[in-house]
């Protein structure tokens, strides 16, 4: 199993300008054709598992937590939700699935979705046959991010926030980056 | 903050669910993940089960009918009027003149008590549900095998190695079961499902049996003649343990699967396959449910269901046996209680002059007080209302969203010179009643409740009832207070019914409070003393009978009471739908489950809805006979072309059922109505 699969999509809310291009790159993912000019005109409508909400006047996307201690797997009657330990992944198998709607009820962040004509559940599957998801590769702003690399982001900006302070007013900088600050 | 264990409200699987107390308020839901039945799963509907709770449309005060609408009164006033109005009609028009109607959402000890006060007034006219769901279990098995309970506990399923469903979806009405019918997949069973609709269920069967609705008998007795032509019959099982096989052999000889292939429109080729596949599985289980028991030839389909189990030899051992599925998580326990019209607690017929003075004894009542034929049902309760019955009190029952043709059923209450119900809304029915009295719901009151497999399980009173709502039992207790039978009913627990209970009816013997509130799973009855275990399955040696047998009978066929015609092409058959319950009293209240299913809906195949130019979403009158009722449709080629379902959780659907009745067992016939679906014309 590739490596990436095992990275959850994280989420830089002050980045997020609302466009929705996560949410229409999540459908066409998602849908039959997987080409947006086809996807339109399917029936059922391919459905999103990603969702823009407006939360204090600012927009949020918001997507499956893959919880390692899942409300949704703990509820499943017949396993059609488990966590994958290889993948670190809550995965959804259609085969066992019910549509008893116990997961929807379920999870505490909404993001389970009754399906539409052959799924009976809709949930993010962190796009299993692409490298980057859809959602993330979709977001102009780099709102979405990868966990790998948002910690490689964070790592760097955190380095770059000490080496500009450092620059500007020394001293201070070195006590941070040595951590002796608010520790005396 | 703690938590305290109960049992869902909901259907009878009889799931755990651990409730959050902080502060004597309950702030949430823990999956109970240690409990045996369900390991913390619990479906949409036992997720939504605090919601009912914190309703605010919650009866919080007693209100009494005035010309300028409810007006609130006293709890001393309500008891007061409606003592006063009983006594009036009892002596004026006798007890025979009294009617109750008793709910399987009360704990046994509810039901015993409603039971005991209507039989203690000298009418066997008390009755609930049950009439309305597996009435035809109880006179089906009940004379075959001596109970008509579920042989085996649920858990089973999984051992089986071919589980054949009959008019069962259990997937979508008890999904958390559903767990032991994958697992018996996975260990490599065979999974047959006969039902017009390709539910839930069927999306993992192997074989797929699209049975005409109310032909199930014609299906069961071609299985039965292909078991009997092939000599796949177990013969050891018929000789040692069943008599009657002969007449039974008879009575299919002609029913061959070509013939059950017209009637039924199950190809005759799969008919043979399902008899192999059932027959010569080493462990097989049959699960039934309300599209066997809902006919009007329900006993007899019933006997069919028990008949090919029994010639099988399927019944008796782990993984083998018959599933009667119960719907309300105290359907049993009230059956067990003798809400019935004719059978005293313990399955005791009212027809029985030893069983009668049993009670008569034991209860302390002058002997003849319990009158020798059996009371009225359900449905016949509501057609005399107002004529021979003047007062009836109904607990936790919504008739008129739930009983056939159901117009008909608001004009009969309507004409009752004294209603009560007591209940946790303003249902349907309540709005027609003279005094409505508010009800505690199931975690405001302790009590014992039996599952569908005879599980006992004890729930625990977790908070008090909101505003002045009192529980059944409390309530019960002082009416009978009032009207003068407080020695009958010195009760000042559910515990001091439950330990009555022990000594009425034989198979809860050795279940007392104290066990149950030890036990982590429940005590399967009967348990005939305190140091029994309890008997999770059924006849493993002997049957219940009298001579230890089981009794085969002859299956007989009549013509469907309304088949479809010109004038109504469709077959209208009837169903639950996976976020809704019974009448929706609860869940048409819980936000979460009705915006997901906000709309009644008519299921139509696609074939079918092209020949009447309707689309999806298109909104349509379905029409039979009785009435006619608007409903959107919903395309589907999950159903069998000519027939139409419509879910029966809204008050609309039962105008459109048929008012016949099984003549054995009362229920009404709700699985088949010819209908036809005409366009709304908007404007």
């Amino acid at each position: 199993m590739p490596e990436s699969i095992r990275e959850r999509v994280m989420v830089r809310f002050e980045r997020c300008v609302g466009c929705h291009s996560c949410e229409l790159a999540c459908r066409v993912a998602h849908s039959r054709s997987g080409s947006l000019a086809v996807a339109i005109l399917e029936e059922p409508k391919p459905k999103r598992r990603i969702f823009v909400e407006q939360a204090a006047e600012s927009p949020a996307p918001f997507l499956c937590r893959h919880c390692e201690d899942a409300p949704c797997v703990r509820c499943c009657p017949t396993g059609a939700l488990r966590f994958d330990e290889a993948s670190g992944l809550v995965v959804y198998g259609v085969d066992r699935c019910i549509g008893c709607h116990a997961c929807v009820m379920a999870c505490p962040f909404g993001v389970i979705q009754p399906g539409a004509g052959d799924l009976f559940v809709v949930k993010c599957d962190r796009c299993p046959d692409r490298d980057l998801p859809a959602c993330v590769e979709a977001c102009p702003t780099k709102a979405l991010v990868l966990e790998r690399d948002f910690l490689l982001d964070r790592r760097r900006r955190t380095v770059r926030r000490f080496v500009e302070a450092a620059r500007t007013a020394g001293t201070e900088a070195d006590f941070v980056a040595t951590g002796s600050i608010g520790n005396p | 903050m703690k938590t305290v264990r109960t049992v869902c409200p909901y259907c009878a699987v009889g799931c755990h669910l651990d409730l959050v107390v902080e502060n004597g308020r309950i702030t949430g839901l823990e999956y109970a993940l240690d409990a045996p039945i369900n390991a913390g799963r619990l479906c949409a509907k036992g997720h939504a089960a605090l919601d009912i709770l914190s309703h605010p449309q919650r009866l919080t005060h007693p209100l009494r009918r005035s010309p300028s609408g409810w007006k609130r009164v006293s709890w001393d006033e309500a008891l007061d009027t409606a003592a006063e109005q009983i006594q009036r009609i009892l002596s004026t028009h006798g007890p025979q003149s009294l009617a109750f109607l008793a709910t399987a959402k009360g704990t046994n000890e509810e039901n015993y008590l409603v039971q005991k006060l209507a039989r203690v007034l000298g009418t066997h006219n008390v009755d609930h549900c049950a009439r309305l769901c597996h009435a035809s279990t109880l006179t089906g098995l009940g004379p075959m095998l001596g109970m008509g309970a579920a042989t085996n506990p649920l858990w089973d399923l999984a051992r089986s190695h071919c589980l054949f469903f009959v008019g069962s979806n259990l997937a979508e009405n008890h999904p958390v079961a559903f767990q032991w019918v994958q697992k018996a997949k996975d260990a490599g069973a065979r999974i047959l499902v006969a039902d017009p609709r390709r539910t839930p269920t069927a999306w993992i069967a192997d074989l797929y049996l699209p049975v005409r609705p109310g032909t199930d008998l014609a299906l069961f007795a071609a299985m039965l003649h292909v078991i009997f032509q092939e000599g796949l019959q177990n013969d050891r099982f018929i000789a040692d343990r069943t008599t009657g096989v002969e007449a039974l052999r008879a009575s299919v000889m002609r029913t061959d699967p070509h013939w059950a292939a017209r009637i039924t429109g199950v190809p005759a080729r799969d008919i043979v396959r399902a008899a192999r596949l059932y027959a010569t599985a080493s462990k097989a289980a049959l699960i039934y449910c309300m599209g066997v028991t809902q006919h009007v030839f329900g006993t007899e389909t019933v006997r069919a269901c028990a008949a090919l189990a029994l010639v099988t030899g399927h019944v008796g051992k782990e993984g083998s046996g018959l599933f009667p599925v119960r719907g309300q998580d105290n359907v049993q326990g009230a059956c067990d209680m003798g809400a019935l019209s004719g059978l005293l607690p313990g399955y005791r017929p009212v027809t029985d002059a030893e069983a009668r003075s049993f009670f008569e004894k034991a209860w302390g009542l002058p002997s003849g007080t319990l009158p020798t034929t059996a009371g009225l049902t359900v449905t016949e309760i509501e057609q005399a209302a107002g004529k021979t019955i003047q007062s009836l009190i109904a607990i936790g029952e919504n008739p008129v969203v739930t009983s056939p043709n159901s117009s008909k059923t608001r004009e009969a209450l309507q004409r009752l010179p004294f209603f009560l119900v007591v209940d946790l809304f303003l249902t349907e029915t309540a709005e027609l009643a003279h005094l409505v009295l508010p009800a505690a719901a199931w975690a405001e009151k302790s009590g014992s409740r039996t599952n569908t497999d005879r599980r006992v399980q004890w729930s625990s009173q977790v908070v008090p009832p909101p505003g002045e709502a009192r529980p059944d039992w409390a309530i019960l207790v002082s009416l009978a207070h009032r009207l003068g039978l407080a020695k009958y009913f010195p009760y000042e627990s559910p515990e001091d019914v439950l330990e009555e209970i022990r000594h009425a009816v034989p198979a809860y013997k050795g279940i007392t409070p104290e066990r149950l509130r030890q036990s982590t799973c429940g005590i399967p009855w009967p348990c005939p003393d305190e140091a029994h275990p309890g008997t999770p399955v059924l006849y493993e040696n002997r049957f219940a009978t009298e001579d230890g047998l089981a009794k085969l009978y002859p299956l007989e066929f009549a013509g469907l009471p309304e088949t479809p015609d010109a004038d109504y092409p469709f077959c209208l058959t009837t169903g639950r739908m996976t976020l809704h319950y019974n009448s929706g009293a609860m869940t048409r209240r819980t936000e979460s489950l009705l915006s997901r299913a906000p709309y009644l809906t008519v299921e139509v195949h696609p074939e079918d809805a092209a020949r009447e130019g309707l689309k999806s979403q298109d909104h349509v009158w379905v029409i039979t006979r009785r009435g006619s009722i608007k409903a959107q449709v919903h395309l589907t080629r999950a159903i069998t072309p000519g027939v139409v379902f419509i879910p029966f959780h809204f008050p609309e659907t039962n105008r459109l059922t048929q008012d016949v009745l099984d003549p054995q067992a009362k229920i009404p016939e709700y699985k088949s109505a010819a209908c036809r679906l005409e366009k709304v014309i908007e404007g």
